[in-house]
């Protein structure tokens, strides 16, 4: 997986594309720790160009949830495609995200 | 009899091993004369080839395993698809297989249909789940449809027993950021730890008799209790994040189980398994009931249905095929006459005789008749119902049994006027039925029928199976015109460059052709055609371009007027309505410059400054051999030596993907982008973008593939 970040007033949308899976703990620790320095009222993930997830990918995602309920930040799913939509929508994460096509 | 186990029984004389790359020689020898590849008993000499590059490997030669370098990189992934081999290891420090080996079995034993073998320390990196799914597709052991569905469940399934097998990580209990911190630090740490980090991860996969597939994961760790409940509804906010992959494969997969104590998943596919996707796995989150069909072992002979329909041909006697020939042919043919009554069998005798008939043959009872159709090339049996011992339902069953009989013409004869006896016979194979007592006229008339069916059919196969075999043929003719590895390696590192290629048709013969010809010490010309269309037209405009190309000495030099002179000689040969888009450029490395012309062709791309940016060339021109006065400019652009230049046939553009989009620009930049990134994405792009483009497009290709690239070597 990989990503950019870029800010926008109080959003922070990051970019994320390629296979998001559980050797990605490396590439995610680092963009946790650069988004969670940055003040925003919302984080968007665009979803978008990631290809594939497995179920580490979504563990990663609901922790980008917890650091962001931390600091009282909204976090957003945006564009989920294909397999990528099919395991959110398993996974029932639109109860947990707001979600966006 | 069609051959079949007793082929795979023999050994053989001698084994073919594949090294790839920088795979080590040593570690390979000794994993090869160890216990982990090979049964002990096995002596077989072993041969083994290097290759530098996928391509460097003949497809047409199988091997019997082959070695990966230690430390895999994702471009060797891509042998898995490519190689004519089932068996894929890392020749790496430390292989210890203990109770898995040996991974080559002889027959009987589990023939995979593909195997991968890597340490913990290569397979955490790459995207095997992928990879496998992308190769099973390509061999024909997977469908297409449910190929989404067996990669999540590899992917869930692999890391499981790469994780919590061989490096022993926990991931129970809410994951927090502190947790994910330490996670992060033990991954590493295990890792780099010559144990943990050296244990063998084992993927396998075998096709099933109904079509599904049979996916196994051998891992070398502690093993481990399986939970007793875990349910996938569930799952959010839930307490395990990391593990939770167990609850999600149980609902992809139509059965479930752990052996060796835990250390091994073994997930079975149905082939109908198109029906099980995720999208509905959402509604039940419940495990699939199992199917009924037994799995069978299949062994690797009669695996594809392509293979069991040649060896189904009947050992039947030569026919002429002329079809001139066909009355005589059927006055020929070889008619047995199986009736327990002497009487019976005279009074059919004497019908088919007086209607020209002269070789007959008869039998006395059902074994009779079976022996006789094994010892004679019987063309038509007569065959009567009720005998004494084994009954004409017996026979037909015993005769369609055998695949060389499948399709012996039978007309069974009987006195039973009961609807029971009338359908029975036909469900155990017959092919027609007349009553007793007979009408000459009607027997004669069907035994006609029956007779030259079968002989149309013959002459329909070997007209089939000629064809096919000169299809072959030229198939093999129009490979020769196309570079080999061995051609093109040694030339582009004479330029600086390295030169990767892939080449595919979408049938057996096709109308894509690339090549290379030297000009001076520092200019290489390069070009790239596709003829409108595909197979034997299209084929047969590739040698005629071919027979032309190098026919004219200087005009080589200036690609402008070089495509606007086979422009006239094609305009002359060509019918209209056919025509070519081609390239041709010429890659001057002293003057740090590509000069070309183009003829309607794809735009050929150069990547700048190590894959950082990317020019599409102009690729406009007028086709070749639409009209003789056509102009065609030479272009050029600036080629340094962080440069590479890459040429393909739209079949890379145009062709859907799996996610219903094609490689536009955009994406294309993206993939070559993240190819030159990555280890050993310095060279054999082409090959690694044919990964890709395999990875997510489905196994049939509606036209011709081709894809060359040529990088500069040279230090910038």
């Amino acid at each position: 997986m990989n990503y950019k970040t870029r800010q926008e007033d109080n959003t922070i949308t990051t970019e994320m594309a390629g296979r998001f899976t559980f050797s990605d703990h490396t590439v995610f620790r680092k963009l946790i720790d650069e988004i969670t320095a940055l003040p925003a009222e919302t984080q968007i993930f665009d979803l978008a160009g990631i290809e594939f997830i497995d179920s580490a990918g979504l563990g990663m995602l609901l922790l980008a949830r917890d650091e962001g309920e931390k600091n009282r930040t909204t976090v957003v799913l945006r564009g989920a495609k294909g397999q990528v939509k099919r395991m959110l929508e398993v996974a029932r994460f639109d109860t947990l995200f707001q979600m966006e096509d | 009899m069609p051959a079949s186990a007793d082929l795979t029984a023999q050994m053989p004389l001698f084994h073919r091993v594949a090294i790839a790359g920088s795979a080590d020689l040593r570690t390979a020898q000794r994993i090869t004369a160890g216990p982990d590849l090979f049964t002990p008993d096995n002596d077989a000499e072993v041969r083994f080839l290097h290759g530098s590059g996928i391509e460097d490997f003949p497809r047409d030669v199988r091997f019997q395993a082959c070695f990966l370098p230690s430390l895999v990189t994702p471009d060797w992934l891509g042998a898995l698809t490519r190689l004519n081999c089932n068996y894929f290891i890392e020749a790496y420090e430390g292989l210890d297989l203990g109770d898995l080996s040996p991974l080559r079995r002889p027959y009987p034993g589990p023939q995979w249909d593909l195997l991968a073998c890597l340490s913990t320390q290569s397979a955490y990196h790459l995207p095997i789940a992928r990879k496998f799914v992308t190769a099973l597709r390509r061999r024909n052991v997977l469908d297409d449809k449910i190929a989404p569905t067996l990669e999540i469940a590899v992917q869930e399934a692999f890391s499981n027993s790469l994780l919590h097998g061989n490096m022993e990580i926990d991931t129970s209990g809410h994951l927090s950021m502190e947790k994910f911190h330490a996670l992060e630090q033990k991954t590493r740490d295990r890792l780099a730890d010559t144990t943990y980090g050296r244990r063998a991860i084992i993927l396998a996969a075998r096709g099933l008799n109904d079509g599904g597939v049979e996916i196994f994961i051998h891992d070398q760790g502690r093993g481990f209790a399986i939970p007793a409940k875990t349910d996938l509804a569930t799952m959010p906010g839930g307490e395990s994040t990391f593990g939770r992959g167990l609850s999600l494969i149980k609902t992809l997969c139509h059965d479930l189980k752990f052996e060796r104590e835990g250390r091994t998943i073994r997930m079975r596919f149905s082939g109908t398994g198109a029906q099980i996707s995720l999208s509905n796995s959402l509604e039940t989150a419940q495990p699939r009931p199992l199917p009924r069909a037994a799995d069978k072992e299949r062994s690797q002979t009669s695996a594809r249905p392509s293979l069991a329909a040649s060896a189904a041909e009947p050992a039947a006697s030569p026919v002429e095929d002329s079809p001139q020939d066909t009355p005589d042919e059927v006055h020929q043919a070889h008619i047995l006459i199986a009736d327990d009554t002497m009487i019976s069998r005279e009074i059919v005798a004497s019908y088919l005789r007086a209607a020209g008939f002269t070789n007959l043959l008869f039998a006395r009872d059902g074994n009779d008749a079976i022996e006789q159709v094994h010892r004679h090339q019987v063309d038509l049996l007569i065959l009567d119902i009720i005998m004494p011992g084994m009954d004409g339902y017996d026979v037909c069953k015993e005769l369609r049994s055998d695949p060389a009989y499948i399709d012996l013409p039978i007309i069974a004869q009987t006195a039973l006027e009961e609807n029971e006896g009338r359908t029975r016979i036909f469900q155990d194979g017959a092919t027609d039925l007349i009553l007793k007592p007979l009408n000459k006229s009607e027997l004669l008339a069907r035994v006609k029928i029956h007779l030259e069916h079968r002989i149309l059919v013959k002459q329909l196969r070997a007209y089939r199976d000629r064809t096919q075999s000169e299809l072959i043929l030229a198939h093999d003719m129009q490979e020769m015109l196309i570079p080999r590895p061995d051609y093109y390696r040694p030339i582009g590192r004479d330029y600086g460059l390295s030169i990767s290629a892939a080449f595919q048709m979408s049938s057996e013969l096709g109308g894509d052709m690339w090549g290379l010809a030297p000009l001076d010490k520092d200019r290489l010309a390069v070009y790239l055609v596709d003829f409108a269309g595909h197979g034997i037209g299209a084929a047969l405009n590739t040698f005629r371009l071919h027979s032309l190309m190098w026919s004219d000495g200087d005009v080589l030099n200036d690609p402008g007027a070089y495509l606007a002179a086979l422009n006239v000689h094609l305009k002359r040969l060509l019918p209209v309505g056919q025509y070519a888009t081609m390239m041709y450029g010429i890659i001057d490395r002293k003057n740090a410059r590509f000069q070309y012309a183009c003829a309607a062709s794809t735009a050929p791309i150069v990547g700048r400054n190590h894959g950082q940016s990317f020019e599409f060339l102009d690729g406009s021109g007028v086709p070749l051999g639409v009209t003789a006065d056509a102009h065609y400019d030479t272009r050029e652009t600036a080629f340094t030596d962080d440069c590479f230049l890459m040429l393909y046939s739209d079949a890379l553009i145009e062709t859907p993907l799996t996610d219903g989009n094609m490689l536009d620009p955009d994406r294309l930049c993206d993939v070559l982008r993240n190819i030159m990134t990555r280890p050993g994405g310095n060279s054999d792009l082409a090959s690694q973008v044919t990964d890709y483009f395999y990875d997510h497009t489905p196994r049939e290709l509606g036209d011709d593939f081709t894809l060359v690239t040529l990088q500069s070597q040279r230090e910038a």
